[in-house]
Parts: C-alpha cells; structure tokens; sequence
C-alpha cells in the first residue's frame, strides 16, 4: 500500500520533472544573443527576432493590472475585516468575490474585448484594456488571500489601539495594514504570478504585434501571446523561440513565487 | 463573536466626540472602503448583465435549451448548436478528474500520513509548483512533447482496447485524452493541497484509535481519514473540475479544433473555451456569431459556477465537521 | 496621512484607467499618427509578403503592424475598426459589405498564389498525382487510408504505403480554406451539396489548426497527413505537394509558372474580385488564390488619421511597385499587366476626406 501512494506521489512529479527538463533543454538551446535585445520581426525565412517587446509587454501591462488590482482588492479586504464581518452587504460581497474566482480567464477576456474593444473606446485593442483584463482576473485573489491575512490580525491589538484613543482609520493605517504587510505581499505577489501567465485575456484586448511600446494605449506584446503565436507553427526556427520565451515566462513567475514564499515565511516570524 | 467586540468599541467611540476632524476622517475611510466594496458588486452585476444582453440574440434565437444541447456548431450556415463543446469541455474535463483525483489523493496521503518528515516539505512544494507553470507552457509541451511521445501507446491501447466502449480505431495527434491528461496534471496542485489540508485536521484520537484496535496503516486510513475527509475531497474535485471547465489555451492547443462530437476518447473535438479563443476575431462583424460565442462564454461560466458552488458546499460541509469535532474533542478533554 | 494616501491608491487605478482612454482618443484610429504605423490583420495565405514588404518600408520610416489571423478575422476586424487595413483572399460578398458601415471599401488584387495539397507520407518521394474528386473524397474521410484504389488508379507504378491519412484543415475563417473548397465543389457534386464552398466549412472529418502555419504545423507533426497550405509555406517546410488534375485534364505541380500561368487572361470585374481558381489554361495550377488588400476609399471619413491614410497608400504603392518584384523569391505570381494597372487605379483612386493623397 505504501509502495502504490508512493508511486502515486512519483507520478504527481513526474510531469514537473518533465517540463523542467524540456523547458531547459529546448529552451536554452534558443536562447542567444540577441534573444532578450530584439523584437520578434515577423520574416518569414532567416532569423526570427527575440522576444524583447513580448518581455517589456508583460512587464507593463501586469505592472498596470497590478496598479489595479492590488490597492483596490485589499480595499475590499479591508472592508470585509474592518466593518462587514457580520453584515448582510460583507456577506454578499464575500459571496461574490468568490464568484469572481471562478470564473474562467477567456470569459474576462471576452467580457473585456466586448465592453472597451469592439465598442471602439480609445480605438482598438490596446495593453491597458489588457491589463483591465489582467487586473479583473487577480482582483479576487488580492482579496482572498488579503483577507486571510487581515483576519489573522488578533482584535485585541485593534482594540488595545482603539482605547488608547486612536482613531480609526490610523489604526487601519499604523496597525492594521503593517502588521499584515507580508502577508499581502505574499497574496499580491502570487496574483500577479497568476496574472504574468495568462494568455487568453491578453489574445482578446492588447493581441500580438513586434515592436516594443511604452505606451498602453498601443497594441502590446506579452510572452504568453507570443508563446501561443509561436506554438502554432511548422518552423523549427519559431518554435525554439516558444520554448526560449516560455523558460523566460517561467522563470520569472517561479521567481516571484519564490519571493512570495519568502515574504510569508518572515510573516511568519514576526 | 469577535466582531461583536470590535463593535463594541467603535460604539464607544462617538461618546467621546471631541475629534470631529478625526471622525470625518473615519467615515471617509468607512464609506471609502464601503464605496470600494460595493464597486465591485456593480462591476459583477454589469458584468453579468452586459454578458447577457450580447449573447441574447443567439438565446434568442436557437433557444437557449436549443443553443446549449444542438449538436450542430456550423459557422458557415451561421447555425450554432454548442453541444459538441459542451460534450468537449465535459469529457476532457472528466478524463482530467478520473486521472487527477486519485493520484492527488494518494500524493495527500503519502505525504500527510506515511512520507518521512524531512520529505513533506519539499514534496508539498513541488507539487504546488506545478501551479506556477502557465497553461500556455503546458499547451507548449503538450503539443511537442505529449503529442508525439504518447501516440504509440495511445495507438496501442485503442487497437487492444477496443471491445470497451468509446476506446478503438486511428488515433489522430491532438485529440481529448490529450487534452484531459493535461488538465489532469493542471489540476494536480489544487487538488492535492485542499486535500492535504482536509487530511491534516482529521483528529489525531481517531486516528490513534483505530491503530490501538490493531487496525494496519492501511486500514486506518480506510476506516479513520478518507470516511472523515469525505466531503473535503469532493469539494476539492470540484474545484479541481471548475479550474479544467474553464481552461482555454492549453486545451486549445491539444485538442484538435474540430467541432464534432467524437465516438471515443482519442478522438478529436472542442471546447466551449476554446472556441471562444479561436474564433472571437472573426465573430466581430457577425452579430449572430458574436452572440453565439458570448453564450458559449455565458454557458460556461454557469457551468463553472454551478461547480465551484458545489465545491464551497463541499469544502464548508467538511469544515463544519472538523468545527463539530473538536468541539466534542475539546469539550471532552475538559471533561 | 496613510489613510489619505491609501485612498489616494484605491482610486488611481480609475484614474490612469480614465487617462489612458484620453489618451487613446487623441492618437484616433489604433494610433497611426506620427511615427507612420498601420495596423493590418487578415489573410497567413499572404501573410509572407506582407511581412517581406513590412521590412523594406521599415527602412523608408513606415511600421507595418501585420496579424495574420485568417482572412475571416481580417474583414472582421477591419469592419469593426480596429485594424486600418484588412487581407483577404476571396473578394468581399455582399454580407461582407453590409458589415462595412464606416464607409465604401476598396479591394485590391496584391498577388497571386497557390494552394497546395501537401502530405506527409514516406516512401512517396515525387508529388503524387490526385484530382479534385479524390481530393475532396480525402477531406471527406471517404479515404481513409493512402493505398486507397481511388488514389492508385491515378498513380500507376507508385507504390503506396497503407498508412491511414490524417486530415489537418484550417479551424479559422481562411480565403485559402475558400478557394480550396471552392475547387472541391467544383469537381465533388457531393462536397458541393453537403459541405459547400466558404471561409470556413463544417469540416466531417481532421484536425483543426490555426492559419497555414498551424496547418503546416500539423502536416508536419503527423505521419500520414495532408493539408492544404500556400506554396511558401510548403516549400518553407519542404513539403511534398501534390500534382493536381486542372480543368483541362492536365496534371499541374504547384510553381510559380503555374501560378501565373492560372492569372492569365483572368476577367477583372468592375469590383476587381476576381478569382483565378479553376482557370482553363492547359499549364495553370487548378488551385490558385488572389489575395486583396482592403481599405476605406476615403480612410479619413472612416475615422482615420490623415498621416494613416498617407501610409496605407505608401504601403499599397509600394506593393504595387517594388513590392512586385520580390513575390517571385516567395513563390508568388506577380500580378498581370491588366489588373496591376487596374489595382494601381483604385490606388490612385484613395482619398483623404474627398482629396486625393498625395
């Protein structure tokens, strides 16, 4: 019986073991020196391009969607702590943040390409309707995690605060929000890990071009799109640069994992 | 209870009175964070209704009964049927269930009840890192690794399987199982770790119990932890089987496009996410079409959220057991 | 003073939200304006050339942003707005035209094509010989292995494995997928009846794949397939490609000579949607494809910038020149003389707000 659970346990790493190994071994191989400095070009024979703009594409738009996401999902965790514990209006709002959770990314991304794409605001696609995108899609999960974390915020030293005669909000302010700050960093920085490897939402609002752009009202590259572009191809050529950007794409998510898993572990401590 | 104690001092507060900067400064950040909260229900509610009017037309119509269970998704006609990716979407996501469930709960076992100490770390980590590896990079090596290195056998096991039923006949590349195998290892990491969890509160006295009465380790676990982890397992399938509903690219990539019901599970079909992302481009300028992929999009969040509903009951039913639990524990150990 | 800049925070991203469509608005149609960037989505059939000519007017200060999504999201997209010129292979219908408000849309023929029926067989080293009945009797799942009679009686003295045949077809609204089973109706009166001709069919059999890269991609990743792809395509991948029967009874390999041998004397409608499928010249490749440009008359009125207009014109310009000149390494047919000067008229033809472009 051991044997077979432990099997069991093997076969559950086998298939990590695997992508590393692939990841590694194909995507090394792609990766050389102009890789991280040039723009996918486009020509149909002869060097492909890096993946430059597809690097600096995510990069923006998970920044933006970080923008959004974050102060706004910890206000709501707030809310939920702070004041709408017992409440009829927490409740609904817990209910659906849940709700929120489920539903899948290609939905977010229609739901987006629907309300800011077709209906031509700002014309067109364009990154920060990726990152609305983006930021629809982490928003729950600032808001869950955050609100674990705030929960675990032992009342008496809300209370201790309070009568010394504190107000409020500078209990929130100087109690509160530090006390847990691991905490949300870790929850911030897992979301936005999930959020650097979604592709469908970004195929719908900021779509794939070549050149770089610092400007979010452009088209925008992202590694998972080019990923996605790159696996549909016959070239060897082109889907090297797949491999090379998805090691690329995954190193980066396991570092901000990592992080993450380092920020609690002081959370810990403290 | 503890709210009603925070409560209590914020009632005390207006007593006081000599601040009215400060309570200004408190009903703004209450009312902010209200106003912050109640956002996000009018963006769910928008979200919901926006949905609902786009994809009117197309309920409008083939019905929505008609809409969802038509086996006919035929573009050029502009008829759309969405059975054969609902039938995609259900059968790869329960060939990923049959696959994944089980191993993730014996990986939950093994490393709750009978792993080395030193291993439950890193074993546990590794298993959740498979949660960080995007679904593109999974679709990524599906389609040049899976896809070529499981064709023999998958090949093999339809030629000599093939006096079960749906199993038998040539295999094409990309096809369900394919396709459900992947989302099998997707939802490995989440399965594992809500059922870990669920397996770590079983009461140590229970488990104690049944190896005093001379139970083996295996028949603890059969009579002391899955019984009591019951429903936490279930709750965690089913968002395990929320996460496969809804994935888009990795499926996209590896399951063949092909928008007919197949006879057996190396064949090749659809799904309701994928065909969202591969034809939402050319939908823009046919409002039936576009209508038609906006209620795919509107089928499968009621399908997803119907099963993450289920889940929560399951998670909150096992929660409340362990709550019923050590209470009686605790109140036994004072007696 | 937190609580205030928590606030502060809660509401920013509503406002760089809310300054970012301002922006957006300025810079008009998908921002086009100073740098000279144009925005096209359509047709993978023509998708080399665009990004060929994309790299030469590189160098002249012109960014040519191409997707190439399928000829169907092309026209759609360019309906909707979002891209200021459209690639499509088959000529716009009627329906296609309703979905154009914003304007009168100009087609114009860029290049000829061909679209082969390439495989992936061993031991079958020159191209096999099939005609439109067989073909379509493939794609149908009627054959189903390559040793099939059908296939042998037209391939004496070849021998044929029995590997049973995969079928990998496009999955996205494609103008080859429109010429290619416009030429299988023409010769199937059962594909013609059940499945018909368009830019996308309920395919009865096959793997779906994304454009005529993806379609390659599945050729190649699979014994035993067969696809259809542009001949840049088959030749980028070293495909084997099938000689194919054409009106005239002559088996015809897919080359550049046989491609401009189908453009040949074809009739140019006063619309300019021809269509060079099928053509009769004993020595034309049966399964060509044109491939058009579309863009507003008068982009200006349809909500582009002027400095937009400018540069689609500079881009069909030069398609028409220069552009021409490096179809062949391609494998393209440059246009005939006959309907590169009616294409270089309703160039000409291009209007800033009632004004001709200069």
């Amino acid at each position: 019986m051991r044997g077979l659970l432990a099997a069991a346990t093997v076969v559950a790493l086998v298939p990590l073991v695997l992508i590393l190994y692939f990841l590694f071994r194909k995507g090394l191989g792609a990766i050389n020196g102009n890789f991280f400095t040039s723009d996918p070009n486009g020509n149909f024979l002869g060097d492909p391009g890096g993946v430059k703009s597809a690097i600096l594409g995510t990069l923006e738009m998970v920044g933006l969607a970080t923008l959004i996401a974050v102060p706004v999902g910890i206000g709501v965790a707030l809310y939920l702590v702070e004041y709408g514990r017992a409440n009829r209006f927490g409740s609904v709002v817990r209910y659906f943040i849940d709700v929120m959770t489920g539903v899948p990314s290609v939905v977010f991304g229609l739901f987006v390409y629907i309300v800011l794409v077709l209906s031509g605001i700002g014309g067109g696609f364009a990154g920060w309707k990726g990152s609305v995108a983006l930021g629809l899609l982490m928003l729950p999960i600032v808001t869950r995690s955050a609100e674990v974390v705030l929960l675990l915020i032992p009342d008496s030293l809300r209370e201790a605060a309070l009568a010394l005669g504190a107000p409020r909000w500078r209990v929130v302010a100087r109690v509160v929000l530090p006390t847990a700050l691991p905490g949300l960093v870790t929850g911030s920085l897992l979301a936005i890990a999930r959020g650097a490897g979604e592709t469908a939402p970004l195929l719908f609002t900021a779509t794939l071009v070549n050149g770089t752009s610092f400007d979010l009202s452009q088209r925008m590259n992202s590694l998972p799109a080019q990923i996605f572009a790159d696996v549909g191809q016959a070239q060897d050529r082109l889907v090297g640069r797949a491999w090379g950007a998805a090691l690329t794409l995954v190193m980066m998510i396991l570092a901000l994992t990592l992080i993450a898993r380092l920020a609690s572990r002081r959370s810990r401590l403290t | 209870m503890e709210a009603s104690s925070v409560t209590a001092v914020r009632g005390s507060r207006p007593q006081i009175g000599r601040l009215p900067r400060v309570r200004r400064q408190d009903n703004a950040l209450r009312w902010g964070l209200t106003g912050v909260a109640g956002l996000i229900l009018v963006l769910i509610a928008f979200f919901f209704i926006r949905l609902l009017v786009e994809a009117w037309p197309a309920f409008d119509r083939f019905g929505v009964f008609g809409f969802t269970f038509t086996n006919n998704w035929d573009v050029s006609r502009n008829f759309y049927g969405a059975l054969p990716l609902l039938a995609g979407t259900l059968i790869t996501s329960g060939i990923a269930l049959c696959i994944g469930v089980p191993v993730a709960v014996a990986t939950a076992l093994f490393v709750t009840e009978l792993c080395p100490r030193r291993l439950r770390g890193p074993l546990t980590v590794m298993v959740e890192l498979l949660a960080a590896v995007p679904s593109v990079v999974y679709g990524l090596w599906g389609v040049f690794v899976l896809i070529p290195k499981l064709h023999g056998f998958e090949q093999f096991l339809a030629d000599r399987l093939s006096f079960l039923p749906f199993v038998g006949g040539h295999v094409p590349g990309p096809n369900y199982f394919i396709a459900g195998l992947i989302l099998a290892i997707m939802i490995l990491p989440i399965v594992t770790a809500i059922t870990r969890e669920v397996m770590a509160t079983v009461p140590p006295d229970h488990k104690e119990a049944a190896l005093a009465l001379g139970a083996t380790r295996w028949e603890m676990i059969r009579t002391a932890i899955l019984p009591y982890s019951r429903a936490g397992i279930a709750g965690a399938s089913m968002l395990g089987l929320g996460r496969a509903l809804g994935e888009t690219i990795a499926v996209t990539l590896v399951i063949g496009n092909a928008p007919t019901i197949g006879k057996q599970i190396f064949d090749q079909g659809y799904s309701l996410a994928a065909v969202i992302a591969n034809e939402f481009g050319e939908a823009a300028n046919n409002p039936t079409h576009r209508a038609a992929l906006i209620a795919a999009g509107l089928v499968l969040f009621v399908l997803t959220l119907a099963v993450n509903l289920a889940a929560r009951w399951f998670v909150n039913r096992a929660a409340r057991g362990r709550r019923a639990t050590t209470e009686a524990a605790t109140s036994g150990a004072a007696a | 003073m937190r609580a205030r800049s928590l606030i502060a925070l809660a509401v920013l991203p509503l406002a760089v939200a809310a300054c970012g469509s301002s922006n957006t608005d300025t810079s008009g149609g998908g921002g086009s304006s100073a740098g000279g960037t144009i925005n096209g989505a359509g047709s993978t059939f023509a998708a080399p050339i665009y990004s060929q000519w994309g790299n030469a007017l590189k160098s002249q200060g012109l960014t040519v942003n191409y997707q190439p999504v399928g000829s169907g999201a092309g026209v759609a997209q360019f309906a909707a707005g979002t891209v200021d010129f459209g690639a499509s292979d088959p000529a716009l219908l009627p329906a296609d035209r309703q979905t154009i408000k914003k304007g009168e849309a100009t087609q114009i023929p860029m290049a000829f094509g061909a679209i082969t029926v390439a495989y992936n067989l061993d031991g079958v080293a020159k191209g096999l010989k099939l005609d439109g009945q067989t073909v379509a009797d493939i794609f149908q799942g009627k054959i189903t292995k390559w040793n099939d009679a059908a296939i042998a009686k037209l391939n004496p003295g070849v021998k044929l494995p029995g590997d049973a045949i995969t079928v990998v077809h496009r999955s996205d609204e494609s103008g080859t997928t429109a010429g290619f089973t416009k030429f299988l109706s023409a010769y199937s009166k059962d594909w013609a009846s059940k499945i018909g001709s368009d830019k996308t069919v309920k395919w009865p059999t096959g793997t779906g794949a994304k454009g005529n890269d993806g379609v390659a991609a599945g050729v190649k990743q699979q014994k035993g397939a067969v696809g259809y792809v542009e001949e840049a395509y088959a030749l980028q991948n070293k495909f084997t490609t099938a000689a194919v029967k054409n009106k005239s009874g002559q088996f015809v390999e897919p080359t550049l000579d046989s491609t401009t041998a189908a453009g040949e004397g074809v009739k140019i409608p006063s619309d300019l949607g021809l269509s060079i499928i099928d053509a009769p010249n004993p020595k034309a490749y049966p399964i060509a494809s044109q491939t058009f440009v579309i863009v507003y008359k008068d982009a200006c009125k349809a909500g582009k910038s002027k400095g937009t207009a400018t540069a689609l014109k500079q881009f069909v310009d030069y398609g028409l020149g220069e552009g021409q000149n490096v179809l062949g390494q391609l494998q393209y047919a440059k246009l005939p003389a006959a309907v590169l000067s009616k294409s270089k008229e309703a160039a000409t033809g291009l209007q800033c707000n009632g004004a001709p472009i200069s």
